[in-house]
C-alpha cells in the first residue's frame, strides 16, 4: 500500500461572502501518496497551510454524506475520491462546492434546496388507520420485497446527485434525483397505503422533467441509481394513471408513433404530446421548423423489416415483474 | 435568545429518540446539532442492533451475555431493564419504517456476534445505523419539533443547581445565542477523537460530554474505551463485526489462525476486548504484518465466496477497495485495532437523570451503565434508542409545569468570552497541532494495554497539552462556517476528557473488561466493584466512587 509521493496542484474554490467581491481559486501544492483521499489533503492544507479554508466533513468513510463537492467538474465524495487518478487524467485538482445550492462559504453550499424537495415526496410510511400495524411483531417483509428496494436504502444523502443533475439547475422546481429516488424507496414499501396518491401527486412537474441523462447515477457514490429508479417511477405512473401528463403523453406516443412504421413521425409527435390545443400553442416554433425542414410533415415510409419492430414491442409489452 | 420546554444536543439516535418521546409528552421540543441529523454518526454503525426475538434465544440470556460482556461492571438493574425492552424497541423502529434485512419466512433476520450465546443481531445489511437513522429520522419528521441545524453547543448555563439551557453558535451566521430550556438532554455521541487511530467520525468529540462536566455533571468510568479488533489500516475505518459473525477469521503473519489460542471456544467471536488484545499480542510478539503505516495483522473472508461477501458486506467491499486498495473478495483485509466506543460517559440513571437537576443524557454521550468494562457488540444502537426514550420521557416530565426558563445576556457573553480571546490572539497555538500531539499522546500512553509509568508519562503530556491550550489562537476572522473556531471549541472539549480517561485509568489499578493493566492483570472485584465518577475541579478531575448494582449475577470469571 506504500507509494511514491506526488506533488499535487490544487485549485480550490474561495469565497466569504461577507467579505469578498467575488469568488476566486487559491492553488495549494503538497506532497501526498497518489491514494490520499482529497478531503485528507484538504483536512492537512487546513492543518499546515491554511486554516481559513471552510469545507463541510464528517465520517471521512463515505457513509454521512457531509463531504460531497465538485472534484474536477465532477460532484464526488471528497473522503473517496483519491487524488492519484485526478493528477494523471488532468495535471491538477480543481475543488469547487456542489452546483444547484448556494454557496455559502468556501466548499460548503446551503442545502435548504436539496431538503425542501426531499420534505416535498412525504419521506415517511403513510398509513391508513384502517390497517393498523401488527401489534407487538414486525411487519413480515419478504426478502424478495426488501431486493424491490433496490439499492435506495443505501442513499446518504450526500446531494451529489442533486449537484450534478441539470434538470435540477433548469427547473428549481425540479425535486432532484435523491428526492425522487426516496420517493420510489416509499412507491415500493409494502407496509406504505399511499402508493397510488404518491403516484399521482408527483408527476404534475415531478417525475416528467427528468432528462435521462443519467449523470445522477454516474455521481451517485452508493450505486443508488437514482436514474434508474425514476424510470420505475414513470413505468409505475403511467400503469397507475394512465398517460395524463405531457411528459408521460410523449414517453407514450413515442412508443406508439414509432410502433406505426418503424420510424419517428415527428409532426404526429407533437399532437400524441400536447394535443390539439397544445400543437395550436406551438404553431409558431413548427412554422419554423417547417421552413428549415420541409419534410417534417411528410409521413415517412415504413422501414425495411418493420415486422420485426414490432415483434420488440411484443416483447417490451409483456409483464415487467422488475418495476411491478 | 430563544426559548423551548426540551432542548436535546445532538441528533443521532439517542438525540432524535429523546426528541420523539418528549414531542410525544406535548412538549415544545428544539433539537441542537452540529450536523445535520442525518450525517450524525450513528449512521456509520454497520453491524446490527440486539434483540432476543429468536425462539431459541431469551432475555435472560441476552441479561447474561451483557452482564458477563461488561465483566461485571454493568447495573444489572439497568440491564435487565435494557435486555426487556430490546424487542418491543427493535419492532417500534421496524413500524416506524426501518428497512431491516429478513429471513426466508419474512421475519427479521439475525447473525452472530461476538460474546453472545446466540445469533441475536438484527441487521440492515452492514449498514445497521444507517437504516435505523433514515427510519427514525423519518418518523420524527412528521412531528412538530424546532432544529437548529449547524449549531454548536458551547455552554450548559446553571443557575441555582438548575439547568437553565444552552449557549451555542450558529456556523452558518457566526453568532451566540442562549437557548432556554428547563430540560436538556445530552445526545451527543462520543469523543473517539481523543484517540488518533480511531472508527470514530472526525465529528465526535464528546461536546456534550465536556459542556456537561464543565457544568458540574459527574463523569461515569471514563477509563473503559473500546478498541475495535478490526479498524482498517491507516484511515482506522471500521470494518464491522458482522465480517466476523458472518464467519471472517483472523490470520498472523505466519498464517496461523491465532484466536485459538485465545479463546478457543468462540475464536474471532470472543468478545472485543479479547480479540483486540491478542492482536496487539500476535504483533508484539512479532507475528503481524510489517507495513508503512505500522504492523497488522489479517481478517479473511475470501473463503466465504463472492455472493456472500457482496450481498451481506457490501459497504465492506465498497471500503476496502476504496480505502485499502484491495478487494476483499479475493485478498485478505489488512486490520489492527482502533478506538471504537467509549463506555464511559455523563453518569446517569435508567431515566437518563444525571446529578444536576434538568440535566439528561443518553446513548453513547452517557454512562447508565449497561456496558460497564466492555460493550458487545450489537447493544449500542439498542442503547441510544432504549434510554433515548427514557431520556426524553424524564425530560418531558421535568419540564412540565417547570417555571420559565431564562438564559441572561451575562451567560452568552460569558461563553464566547473565551472564543473572542482565541480570535483576538496576534500569536498562538494551533488547534490542529494540539490535537495531533494529544491523540499521539493518547495513542502511545493510554492504549489498549497500560502501567503505571505510562500513565504517568500520559497525564503529564495530556496536561502540557492542556496548558498550551490556554494560548489557542483561531486564524480565522471570518464569521462565516468558521470551521478553525469550532475546530478551537473541539479540541478543547477533547482535552479535558481525555483528562478524565487518564486520572481514571491511573487510579484503577485492576484489570477488567477493556481497561488491562500490565502491572495489576487480575480483575479486583474486593477493592474495584465500583464506578469511577469524576467532578471537575480547577486543579483537574477529582475522582470518587459509587458501587455497582447488583441483582443476580454473582461475578465470575470472563472466559469465552
Amino acid at each position: 500500500m506504500a507509494s511514491e509521493m506526488v506533488t499535487a496542484a490544487f485549485d480550490v474554490y474561495r469565497f466569504d461572502p461577507a467579505r469578498d467581491p467575488a469568488p476566486r481559486y487559491q492553488r495549494y501544492s503538497l506532497d501526498l501518496a497518489p491514494h490520499t483521499p482529497v478531503l485528507s489533503a484538504l483536512l492537512k492544507i487546513r492543518a499546515e497551510i491554511d486554516p481559513t479554508l471552510s469545507l463541510r466533513y464528517s465520517c471521512r468513510s463515505a457513509i454521512c454524506g457531509s463531504c460531497a463537492m465538485q472534484v474536477n467538474s465532477k460532484s464526488r465524495l471528497a473522503c473517496e475520491t483519491p487524488i492519484g487518478p485526478e493528477i494523471a487524467r488532468h495535471g491538477r485538482i480543481v475543488v469547487e462546492p456542489m452546483r444547484n445550492q448556494p454557496v455559502v462559504r468556501d466548499l460548503v453550499v446551503d442545502q435548504e434546496p436539496f431538503w425542501r424537495h426531499y420534505e416535498q415526496v412525504e419521506p415517511h410510511l403513510i398509513l391508513d388507520p384502517r390497517h393498523p400495524m401488527p401489534e407487538g411483531v414486525a411487519n413480515p417483509m419478504t426478502p424478495e420485497e426488501v431486493e424491490r428496494f433496490k439499492e435506495t436504502p443505501r442513499c446518504i444523502a450526500c446531494a451529489a446527485c442533486f449537484s450534478a443533475c441539470p434538470a435540477v439547475e433548469a427547473d428549481p422546481g425540479f425535486p432532484g434525483p435523491m428526492a425522487l429516488a426516496k420517493l420510489y424507496r416509499f412507491v415500493v414499501d409494502p407496509r406504505d397505503q399511499a402508493r397510488q396518491d404518491r403516484l399521482v401527486r408527483i408527476q404534475p412537474g415531478g417525475l416528467w422533467t427528468c432528462l435521462r441523462c443519467h449523470l445522477c447515477t454516474e455521481a451517485c457514490p452508493k450505486d443508488v441509481r437514482p436514474s434508474e429508479r425514476i424510470r420505475d417511477l414513470k413505468e409505475m405512473a403511467i400503469a397507475a394513471q394512465g398517460a395524463t401528463e405531457a411528459g408521460s403523453r410523449h414517453a407514450v406516443g413515442f412508443k406508439e408513433n414509432i410502433r406505426e412504421r418503424g420510424v419517428l413521425i415527428e409532426a404526429k409527435l407533437v399532437r400524441q404530446t400536447s394535443g390539439v390545443g397544445g400543437m395550436l400553442g406551438q404553431l409558431g416554433q413548427g412554422v419554423r421548423i417547417y421552413r428549415r425542414k420541409p419534410e417534417i410533415l411528410k409521413t415517412p415510409h415504413a422501414i425495411e423489416g418493420a415486422d420485426e419492430v414490432e415483434k420488440i414491442y411484443e416483447a417490451l409489452d409483456r409483464p415487467n415483474e422488475d418495476s411491478g | 435568545m430563544q426559548r423551548h420546554e426540551v432542548v436535546v444536543v445532538g441528533a443521532g439516535l439517542a438525540g432524535q429518540r429523546a426528541a420523539l418521546a418528549a414531542v410525544q409528552a406535548g412538549r415544545d421540543v428544539a433539537i441542537v446539532s452540529k450536523l445535520h441529523p442525518l450525517r450524525s454518526h450513528s449512521g456509520a454503525a454497520q453491524g446490527g442492533i440486539n434483540a432476543a426475538v429468536g425462539k431459541e434465544d431469551s432475555v435472560e440470556t441476552h441479561i447474561y451475555d451483557t452482564v458477563k460482556g461488561s465483566d461485571y461492571l454493568g447495573d444489572q438493574d439497568a440491564i435487565e431493564f435494557f435486555c426487556t425492552e430490546a424487542g418491543p424497541t427493535v419492532v417500534e423502529m421496524e413500524h416506524f419504517g426501518t428497512i431491516f434485512s429478513r429471513a426466508p419466512d419474512g421475519s427479521l433476520a439475525r447473525r452472530a456476534f461476538g460474546g453472545a450465546g446466540f445469533p441475536r443481531t438484527i441487521y440492515a445489511a452492514d449498514r445497521t445505523g444507517l437504516a435505523l437513522l433514515q427510519g427514525l429520522w423519518e418518523r420524527l419528521g412528521t412531528e412538530e419539533f424546532t432544529l437548529y441545524e449547524e449549531w454548536d453547543l458551547t455552554k450548559i448555563v446553571v443557575r441555582d443547581g438548575r439547568v437553565r439551557g444552552i449557549v451555542a453558535f450558529d456556523r452558518k451566521r457566526g453568532d451566540f445565542e442562549g437557548i432556554a430550556a428547563p430540560s436538556v438532554v445530552i445526545a451527543t455521541g462520543p469523543f473517539g477523537r481523543v484517540y488518533g487511530r480511531t472508527t470514530n467520525a472526525h465529528s465526535c468529540t464528546g461536546d456534550g460530554v465536556a459542556a456537561a462536566y464543565d457544568a458540574g455533571a459527574l463523569l461515569k468510568d471514563l477509563e473503559f474505551v473500546q478498541f475495535h479488533p478490526t479498524a482498517l489500516l491507516e484511515s482506522g475505518i471500521l470494518i464491522t463485526e458482522g465480517a466476523r459473525g458472518e464467519g471472517g477469521i483472523l490470520k498472523n503473519a505466519a498464517g496461523e489462525r491465532f484466536m485459538s489460542r485465545y479463546a478457543p471456544h468462540v475464536l474471532e467471536l470472543a468478545s472485543r476486548d479479547v480479540v483486540s488484545r491478542a492482536i496487539v499480542t500476535e504483533v508484539a510478539e512479532g507475528r503481524g504484518f510489517p507495513g508503512p503505516y505500522g504492523p497488522y495483522v489479517h481478517l479473511e473472508l475470501m473463503h466465504l465466496g463472492k455472493e456472500k461477501i457482496e450481498s451481506r458486506l457490501q459497504e465492506i467491499v465498497d471500503y476496502s477497495r476504496i480505502f485499502a486498495g484491495i478487494d476483499p473478495i479475493t485478498q485478505p483485509i489488512p486490520v489492527y485495532p482502533g478506538q471504537h466506543y467509549m463506555m464511559g460517559g455523563v453518569g446517569t440513571n435508567s431515566r437518563g437523570e444525571t446529578n444536576l437537576p434538568g440535566l439528561f443524557a443518553a446513548g453513547e454521550a452517557a454512562c447508565v451503565s449497561i456496558h460497564g468494562a466492555n460493550r458487545l457488540g450489537g447493544n449500542s444502537l439498542l442503547e441510544t434508542l432504549v434510554f433515548g426514550k427514557q431520556a426524553g420521557l424524564a425530560a418531558a416530565a421535568h419540564a412540565t409545569g417547570a417555571p420559565r426558563a431564562e438564559v441572561a445576556a451575562a451567560d452568552v457573553d460569558a461563553a464566547q468570552a473565551p472564543l473572542r480571546a482565541w480570535a483576538a490572539r496576534k500569536d498562538g497555538e494551533d488547534p490542529s497541532a494540539l490535537r495531533t500531539e494529544l491523540q499521539q499522546t493518547m495513542e502511545r500512553y493510554v492504549g489498549i494495554y497500560r502501567n503505571e509509568a505510562d500513565l504517568l508519562e500520559g497525564l503529564k503530556r495530556v496536561r502540557a497539552v492542556k496548558a498550551r491550550f490556554e494560548n489557542v489562537r483561531i486564524v480565522d476572522q471570518s464569521k462565516v462556517y468558521n470551521i478553525n473556531l469550532t475546530d478551537a471549541l473541539e479540541v478543547g472539549h477533547l482535552i479535558e476528557l481525555a483528562e478524565v480517561i487518564v486520572v481514571g485509568a491511573y487510579a484503577r489499578t485492576e484489570s477488567r473488561g477493556a481497561h488491562a493493566r500490565t502491572d495489576y492483570p487480575k480483575r479486583d472485584d474486593a477493592h474495584w466493584m465500583k464506578h469511577t465518577m469524576a467532578r471537575k475541579t480547577p486543579e483537574g478531575p477529582n475522582l470518587s466512587y459509587t458501587p455497582v448494582t447488583y441483582t443476580r449475577w454473582e461475578p465470575k470469571e470472563r472466559v469465552y
